[in-house]
């Protein structure tokens, strides 16, 4: 038995591998979805969260995204009641469930965007002085927002160019450019203006800061001279700690805008239906949200507004500040507000930001973004869209049908010429299988949750090695190679995307070549003067496949070591199916064709 | 027995000679190196690269049937500059890709689309600054350069005698080159997916030259020739086997990765049937006669 011991591991290997593929824990069942996302406006918030697995919407079972679709295209006002995690909950909905769902992962193979659809991003940094810590507090600062945001899934990377310059790779599923483009690539900066009017009285201009007062002069043109300093239109200044700008004259009136926030005075953003709503206004619907703003900040804004003048608005009869109140996101104004005249010259903490949209869901989004922003605070650098890449999900489908007919016509041709040249099944038939074995190792290693699968394979096949040694049977140094080595690649896991597939490819490509020297070299006629073995031939057709196998090492290496994302998949891909063939799978072809011959 | 060594180096002697098919590889390899000479005084660049390493937008998109292209290239190229269309067929009907410059937005291009009938609900959008593609190409070029240079060594650490071993790495050099020059003939760009069929191929190439040169150097056994000829059994057998499965990669698969992969190495493992059968082999036999092994 222990005779084939090569076999054998190479069939502890390949269960090994079906098993840390497909082997999955389902605890409520396989039929279910998974919660992805649930939004504010969900009843279910607080209650359900992403991760949860559904199994049934009001008693049917729910077994894909399709199903839970049409369970809940209608559902806009009633009860429901969903079967999560085994238990049975019940909301009453008002508007919108507000739950999004997704398929439950099969195996535990990760697939590539390219496979199953999905956004890859890479932003760049606007400035070029960003130091390494400014990346990592940028990337968890995004994290954040897309953790806040619901975003599922995203995975965020910092690449490093040759240059030296730094990048941020955002892997996601289902994340549309408009997401990037509006909440991870904005810099969040947050700022709030006050417009400061000063009015002639006397002949003179004044500015009123709380209780003091600066005297203003004209100078020139377009000029004024405050407080010893000289300010053209537009030009800045500090008074009192507080960054004002010079706007211009009109008439008897001098304009100002006064910086009284930015986002680091902001210590809470509101989400509770007191402090922020969406409503239907004129012909289609504005939001509101407050911020809680430091006393440091409101004492900006009470000493700033002291001093306006109020007055009536015709239309509504309330009184308001001859002033208003800009905030501005990355120096883009969002909301301009009156201000009551009673703040006027008070501390105000809770100012409101408001927006409008022309729908409902717009709205609702615009305002979860601009929370989302606020709340995780702004990021050291600004970024640019470097690249995007969309690939929708069912273009993501047709990619990995194709490629598994592809894969599986190309196993057939090669079996056919291989059939052909040696017309002998006993050669053709297990090259195929030791092939198809290969791909479903690489794919073994290649998927997650395995470690405990791995290591019963490293001991398991220690055993295997141990016994057959003691039996006296011939091992060599691969064979101890392969049970320690195998099992430690079996942790890594890695994407299988396109490159990866191009990976295996190359691999099973370099693997059919090398059974085909190691049958040639076994099946060659000798020359009658010298008695070769079939053992020392098999010994030459391996001195062949181990040197082309460590120059494929060799030219793949480096791209593990420099290559950008998608190269170095290709390379890890190769590089670990080319040595799981030569310790594994090629010895075992050997030991096959090997008994073979003898029973001819 | 006396007899049959007799034959053995009459054999060797007279044998097949391979010094006049030489001539079809050095030929190769001159069209090869002129035409990137040609090439390069044309455009100023000795590539032709895909917008991955130059910067750019590439539009994808998955149709149920074909359309004018050249029709569509004409508005298109009305409307957003410089324009390149290309189709794509497969198992799951056809494609198309649109190459616009990184400038223009892709929506519009979507949108455009759209209006001349074109369905763009199966699309995927890849867009590349031109400063990552530029980056991208500089690491390229240092995969390939280091990728040949460890190839190289292992060549000379496994075989440890300096005409084999150059001879060997001499084949693969000429492969790269050459099939670099083809890819331009046959208008397939430099991306990211035919570099890595390039280093591919240095593995296929070199892995048949090792087959020949094993048998030639150590079974002695046999004649020269006859080691060469089952070399070539063996190795034709090899390349038959992947050109196969290439070919049926190639014509079915609607991912223009794969395609791009599939056709490098197809023009690659043909230039690489000469490369080591005519030219490796003659320099192998010279070698092999001269010092008679």
């Amino acid at each position: 038995m222990l005779k084939y011991w090569r076999v054998w591991l190479l069939i502890l290997f390949l269960s090994a591998s079906a098993l840390a593929i497909g082997f999955k824990y389902y605890p409520y069942g396989r039929h279910v979805v998974e919660i992805s996302f649930v939004s504010d406006s969900s009843p279910a918030k607080g209650v359900l969260e992403q991760g949860m697995l559904i199994s049934a919407v009001n008693g049917a079972a729910v077994d894909s995204f399709d199903d839970w679709s049409k369970a809940t295209q209608n559902l806009s006002s009633g009860s429901v009641s969903l079967t999560v995690n085994g238990k049975d909950y019940r909301f009453s909905v008002n508007d919108t469930l507000g739950i999004d769902v997704m398929d439950i992962e099969r195996t535990n193979l990760e697939f590539g965007l390219d496979l199953r659809g999905g956004t890859r991003i890479i932003l760049k940094p606007s400035s070029s002085n960003v130091t390494k810590e400014d990346i990592t507090q940028t990337i968890a600062t995004l994290q954040t927002r897309a953790n806040l945001y619901g975003l599922k899934e995203m995975r965020f990377f910092a690449t490093t160019g040759v240059d030296g310059s730094n990048y941020i790779q955002i892997e996601a599923a289902g994340v549309s450019r408009d997401i990037v483009e509006n909440l991870l690539s904005k810099q969040g900066s947050f700022e709030a203006k006050v417009l400061k009017p000063v009015d002639l009285a006397n002949e003179k201009w004044s500015m009123q800061i709380g209780d003091r007062f600066y005297p203003v002069s004209v100078v020139g043109n377009s000029s004024i001279e405050i407080a010893n300093q000289t300010v053209a239109e537009n030009g800045t200044f500090s008074l009192e700690g507080i960054e004002f700008q010079y706007m211009n004259q009109t008439n008897n009136r001098l304009a100002f805008l006064a910086k009284v926030y930015t986002g680091s005075d902001i210590e809470l953003v509101y989400s509770d239906p007191q402090h922020s709503g969406v409503r239907p206004s004129g012909n289609g619907y504005s939001f509101y949200f407050a911020v809680l703003v430091s006393e440091k900040g409101a004492q900006k804004f009470a000493d700033v507004t002291t001093g306006i003048p109020s007055k009536v608005d015709l239309q509504t009869g309330e009184r308001y500040l001859d002033s208003k109140i800009y905030l501005y996101l990355d120096g883009k104004l969002v909301s301009d507000l009156n201000i009551g005249s009673e703040l006027g010259g008070k501390i105000y903490q809770t100012p409101q930001i408001q927006g409008f949209r022309a729908d409902l869901q717009g709205a609702t989004e615009e305002k979860l973004r601009l929370q989302t922003i606020l709340r995780s605070g702004a990021i050291p650098t600004s970024l640019k869209i470097a690249s995007v890449d969309i690939i929708s999900q069912t273009l993501g489908s047709d990619f990995f049908i194709s490629v598994l007919y592809a894969g599986m016509l190309a196993g057939l041709t090669v079996f056919a010429i291989v059939f052909v040249r040696y017309r002998r099944l006993r050669t053709a038939l297990p090259m195929a299988g030791i092939s198809f074995s290969e791909v479903v190792i690489i794919l073994g290693i290649a998927s997650t949750n395995d470690a405990i699968i791995w290591a019963s394979v490293m001991v398991i096949g220690f055993v295997l090695i141990a016994a057959s040694w003691w039996k006296k049977h011939e091992i060599d140094i691969f064979a101890w190679v392969a049970v320690v080595l195998v099992p430690l690649l079996g942790l890594m896991s890695w994407t299988i995307d396109l490159a990866a597939i191009g990976g295996i490819i190359a691999a099973i490509g370099t693997s059919v070549d090398h059974q085909v020297i190691i049958a040639d070299e076994a099946l060659m006629k000798t020359d009658e003067r010298r008695v070769y073995t079939v053992k020392d031939k098999i010994k030459r057709a391996f001195f062949i496949i181990f040197s082309s196998a460590s120059t494929v090492i060799a030219a793949m290496f480096p791209l593990m070591l420099v290559g950008v994302g998608l190269i170095r998949g290709f390379a890890i891909t190769t590089i670990i199916g080319v040595l799981v063939g030569i310790l594994v799978t090629r010895p075992a072809y050997a030991r096959i064709i090997e008994s073979g011959i003898k029973k001819d | 027995m006396i007899l049959k060594r007799k034959r053995k180096e009459e054999k060797d002697s007279k044998g097949r000679n391979y010094s006049h098919l030489l001539v079809i590889s050095v030929l190769l390899v001159v069209f090869s190196v002129g035409f990137l000479v040609y090439g390069y005084t044309q455009r100023g660049d000795w590539f032709i690269k895909s917008i991955e390493l130059r910067g750019g937008t590439v539009i994808s998109v998955s149709l149920d049937k074909p359309v004018a292209i050249s029709d569509l290239e004409k508005k298109l190229s009305e409307k957003f500059g410089s324009v390149l269309i290309q189709e794509t067929r497969g198992f799951s009907g056809y494609g198309l890709s649109v190459e616009v410059d990184s400038s223009v937005n892709s929506t519009e291009v979507l949108n455009e689309l759209n209006a001349n009938g074109i369905s763009t609900e199966k699309s995927s959008i890849e867009t590349i600054d031109p400063g990552i593609g530029e980056s991208f190409w500089y690491q390229a070029q240092i995969a390939v350069i280091l990728a040949f240079v460890f190839m190289a060594v292992t060549v000379f650490v496994i075989f440890r005698t300096f005409v084999p071993s150059t001879a060997v790495i001499l084949a693969a050099g000429c492969d790269i080159i050459e099939t670099v020059a083809f890819m331009q003939i046959f208008g397939i760009q430099l991306s990211l997916a035919s570099l890595a069929a390039l280093l591919m191929l240095i593995g296929y190439s070199v892995d048949t030259d090792i087959i020949l040169t094993t048998r030639v150097l150590r079974m002695t056994e046999k004649s020269v020739d006859e080691r060469i000829n089952s070399a070539m059994k063996t190795g034709i057998t090899t390349a038959g086997t992947t050109i196969g499965a290439l070919s049926v990669l190639y014509i079915s698969s609607v991912s223009a990765v794969l395609s791009q992969i599939a056709s490098v190495l197809l023009i690659g493992l043909v230039l690489d049937i000469a490369n080591t059968w005519i030219q490796n082999a003659a320099i192998i036999k010279w070698y092999a006669v001269r010092k008679g092994i």
